[in-house]
């Protein structure tokens, strides 16, 4: 129960806080979050140690394209403040909206997958392969995972707009939303480090 | 701040609720941090112990402002997620470190 007295049927502002299930569930997620950042870490830690053991295969500097990186980078910061509108609509109570951000959001996460795929297509066909060296195998576990970040994301956030659409925005699904937001975000810090660290880094030498 | 049930004074009927303009700031800031870090690579005349420095120092100022108003960070009530955030990345440095030392030394 909110603390404030609402109106029958009316959603209480911000109903992702409004019950203590739905305040648990925020905490539970940042403390994941917390792990998710020593996983991340610790394939990044990985990468910076064996970024240069490139034995036969390319180099970085050879192979990271600067544009097709910019293109990414961008796709998945739009689509960061994409679902910040859609959070937005949900404290406003407009589902139509929400809805839509929603949608925008994962169509760019399946733009910037993508992207992704065709840029692994490209390194393996210039002799990159997972198995290659130390670098690929570090570089390719990494951004892939990162990947599968996003496609995780995309899927969940999906499933969520189905769900909205059958059982409407209660204080239930709203949590839901809110959290695949801030896990949105979490996605796209991660690249600002996986763009600064890998590739830009990377093309310096 | 604004987004907070104030317990004290008058029932608030109309609970304020956040514009969108903080976060169009956030994503400018974002966007010309980044710029400045692609451009000072696509640059390249700078020395490389520079540009690294360039490149990590826009990286955290953005993931900070990123953290802060688009996921919340800064609003009341995230002691715990901080914690979370901040534990998380003492061990990534310390993990940093190991590999670095373990590999290199």
């Amino acid at each position: 129960m909110s603390a404030h007295q609402h109106a029958e049927g009316q959603l209480p502002h911000e109903p992702e806080k409004a019950t203590l299930e739905g305040r648990n569930k925020v905490l539970g997620f940042w403390i994941f979050l917390g792990a998710e950042t020593v996983l991340f870490g610790t394939l990044f830690s990985a990468f910076i140690a064996l970024r240069h053991q490139v034995l036969d295969g390319p180099t970085a500097q050879h192979l990271f394209e600067l544009p097709m990186v910019f293109a990414s980078t961008m796709i998945l910061l739009t689509s960061s403040l994409m679902s910040v509108f859609a959070v937005q609509a949900m404290h406003n109570n407009k589902v139509k909206a929400m809805i839509g951000w929603l949608l925008i959001t994962i169509l760019l996460g399946l733009a910037f997958l993508g992207l992704e795929i065709t840029e692994f297509n490209t390194y393996v066909k210039e002799g990159h392969t997972l198995k290659t060296s130390a670098f690929s195998s570090s570089f390719y576990t990494l951004v892939g995972f990162h990947g599968a970040h996003v496609a995780f994301g995309v899927l969940w956030i999906g499933l969520l707009i189905a769900q909205i659409l059958k059982k409407g925005l209660t204080v239930v699904t709203a949590p839901k939303i809110y959290l695949s937001a801030i896990y949105w975000h979490f996605i796209d810090v991660v690249w600002v480090f996986i763009f600064t660290v890998v590739y830009l880094m990377g093309k310096v030498g | 701040m604004s987004s907070n049930h104030s317990a004290s004074g008058e029932e608030t009927k109309r609970h304020k609720v956040e514009g969108p303009r903080k976060h169009i700031v956030a994503f400018v800031m974002s966007l010309a941090l980044t710029i400045i870090a692609f451009a000072a690579v696509a640059a390249g005349e700078i020395n490389t112990t520079f540009t690294y420095i360039i490149l990590v120092g826009m990286a955290i100022i953005q993931v900070f402002i990123q953290m802060a108003f688009w996921m919340h960070m800064k609003d009341r009530g995230h002691l715990f997620p901080k914690i979370a955030i901040f534990t998380g990345v003492l061990v990534v440095f310390s993990a940093v470190i190991t590999a670095l030392y373990w590999v290199w030394w």
